[in-house]
């Protein structure tokens, strides 16, 4: 690489200052997640793609890559599903409503909704994994006539771990979604399916070659899921992917994020399946 | 192009000269057989016949360490960290260093254009010296020789009883003003050969590498490997960095800091709940070495890697990159004979 002539950094914004955004709203959603509503200042929409990120930063504390995971639809603020994981997410689940957090983003490429339109949409999601997929699906339900079929296939550890149960149950009498989920291990009151998630694909009923199918959770989850939906015969290119890795600064630079050439926080966090295919480390 | 002869004797006037206009870096001995680019306050401390700096100029463009915003906890809010320009001389850099300056222009620009690296490397000056190779340099084999001027104001060849002076740019033209020197007519010397090879040119490196992905080489290296990151971190081309809060004894006050980091050290690639997505050192150890031969040479043509020697002189454990990368040149290469 030759020394050119050097970029001016003459009105290039800082890439590592925050916006100052304010929590509106706090629930816990289980024992070990808890939903933030934020807005940023004047109100001003995050302007997200279903599947983009935001790093979010407590002063004194860090900053860390959170799935956005309200719809775009939803205006003048944005939502987050935070699993307690560390210091920043301790730290964040003692905040309480009217404290500043620091925002940056949207990152990476999000969901191209442009590709699921006029299809049969499935979102296949395990565990923490509803969190970004929770975008899209409402992303879905909100423009529901852009969209075919809504099949939504969720996982859980337990029925106690299950996230947004308000929506899961309007979810489940909603006509016009074929929901199903399945949990790892019910507790005594637990009326609906138990086993991985996997459990739930064979019975699917799939127009095939017109479902898109989103995939999101734990790193073990992707595989299994993959043969369930290859046995369906799912094309490799009406399958997308979002994968978790550290995406530290979200523009590129710091290197955490990269699986094998591909840093995450650019090129996904959303890869279809012929890309992750030529990407030996992502699975 | 002008030539000057500079005469051995007269090299600390000539520091001395540089340094009435500009702060002048350059490269000083450390301890008994180390060399460091630090601000020169005596000219007769620079050195310019040294084998390598432990660091590249890259120290000063991407500090080890560097304030992004300072935080007031009492406020909830930061202010900006002003980000100084580096108007400086680089004086005695080698032309593999250069390269590697180039490699950090690219990263720093591609995408998301980083105001930080680039505000502190604008106004850097560079006076490049050649140099000869020791038992680690490559850089020949990435095509980069020893007399290479490339992105250098002014560039200095070595010769027995001084150095070429040449002057590139109209900056070196004003540097060298007013510290007359004799014209140099003859021709410049070769400045000696390498004796570390890669054998074959990046076009054909690319495609050994894609072939090369489960090679044994990278388990080899690992039974090796302490992982303990000093080829990442000696790296004159290696950026990747993590950023931390630092909070002062008042808990009043604070900065969030940017340092260096390394694809060689395991908790580089950590997620929240412990995930360690390149839990073997033998992948870390590859892709440590397809970042600098495959991954951003794939998009670039050129080779990431600028042959400076330095992650396999300061080893711990005394792996070298070009052996690394012979290996599958030549395993590939009995493959290939294999098949015949």
């Amino acid at each position: 690489m030759n020394l050119g002539e050097l970029r001016s950094p003459s009105g290039l914004e800082d890439l590592y200052h925050p916006v100052m955004a304010e929590i509106k709203e706090i629930k816990r959603l289980t024992g070990m997640e808890t939903y933030y509503r934020i807005e940023l200042p004047g109100g001003e929409d995050l302007g997200h793609a279903p599947g983009q990120f935001v790093e979010l930063s407590i002063f004194g504390v860090g900053e860390a890559p959170f799935s956005v995971s309200s719809s775009p639809t939803l205006k003048g603020s944005f939502e987050l599903g935070v699993r307690r994981a560390g210091m920043l997410t301790d730290v964040l689940l003692r905040q309480k409503v009217g404290t500043k957090v620091g925002i940056r983003g949207p990152f990476g490429n999000g969901i191209d909704v442009e590709k699921f339109k006029g299809r049969d949409v499935l979102i296949v999601a395990g565990g923490i994994g509803l969190v970004p997929m929770r975008s899209m699906i409402n992303y879905v339900i909100d423009n529901r006539g852009d969209f075919g079929k809504l099949i939504i296939c969720y996982g859980s550890k337990s029925d106690q771990d299950l996230l947004f149960s308000d929506e899961l149950k309007k979810w489940a009498d909603d006509p016009d979604i074929d929901y199903h989920v399945t949990v790892d291990m019910g507790s005594e009151t637990w009326k609906g399916n138990t086993g991985v998630i996997t459990t739930l694909i064979p019975g699917l009923d799939l127009d095939l070659p017109n479902t898109v199918c989103c995939i999101c959770g734990p790193p073990v989850m992707y595989r299994f899921v993959l043969l369930a939906l290859k046995s369906k015969g799912l094309a490799d290119e009406n399958i997308y992917m979002s994968l978790e890795r550290r995406m530290k600064c979200g523009v590129g630079k710091c290197g955490h994020c990269q699986i094998n050439h591909s840093y995450v926080c650019q090129d996904g966090p959303v890869y279809d399946y012929p890309t992750i295919k030529s990407l030996q480390e992502a699975l | 192009m002008v030539q000057f002869f500079l005469d051995g004797d007269r090299v600390a006037g000539f520091v001395a000269h540089l340094m009435k206009q500009k702060p002048v870096y350059a490269p000083h001995r450390k301890g008994g057989n180390s060399y460091s680019f630090e601000l020169t306050e005596k000219a007769d401390d620079v050195v310019l016949d040294y084998p390598r700096t432990l660091h590249s100029v890259k120290k000063f463009f991407l500090p080890p360490h560097e304030e992004l915003l300072r935080f007031d906890l009492t406020k909830n809010d930061y202010e900006p960290v002003d980000i100084p320009m580096t108007e400086a001389v680089f004086l005695g850099v080698h032309s593999y260093d250069l390269a590697a300056v180039g490699r950090l222009d690219y990263n720093f620009t591609v995408g998301s254009p980083e105001k930080n690296y680039l505000t502190r490397r604008q106004d850097a000056i560079f006076i490049g010296v050649s140099f000869t190779p020791d038992k680690y340099h490559f850089s020949g084999s990435v095509g980069i020789r020893p007399e290479d001027n490339l992105g250098c104001d002014v560039f200095l060849t070595r010769l027995f009883e001084g150095y070429v002076l040449e002057v590139l740019t109209s900056r070196g033209r004003k540097l060298v003003e007013g510290f007359p020197m004799p014209a140099h007519e003859a021709g410049k010397p070769v400045t000696g050969h390498f004796q570390q090879h890669i054998y074959v040119p990046q076009t054909k490196l690319g495609e050994i590498m894609a072939k090369s992905y489960d090679n044994p080489v990278w388990g080899e290296t690992a039974d090796k490997c302490v992982g303990c990151g000093t080829c990442n971190i000696v790296c004159p081309t290696c950026y990747c960095f993590n950023v931390e809060e630092s909070v002062d004894i008042t808990v009043t006050r604070g900065s969030r800091e940017r340092h260096w980091d390394g694809c060689m050290l395991r908790k580089f690639s950590e997620v929240a709940g412990g995930e360690v997505f390149r839990e073997s050192l033998a992948s870390r150890q590859r892709h440590r070495v397809f970042r600098k031969f495959k991954y951003i040479s794939d998009q670039t043509g050129q080779p990431w890697c600028v042959g400076c020697g330095r992650c396999s002189a300061y080893c711990t454990a005394g792996i070298s990159i070009v052996s690394i990368v012979n290996r599958l040149i030549g395993d590939r290469e009995r493959a290939a004979a294999s098949m015949i």
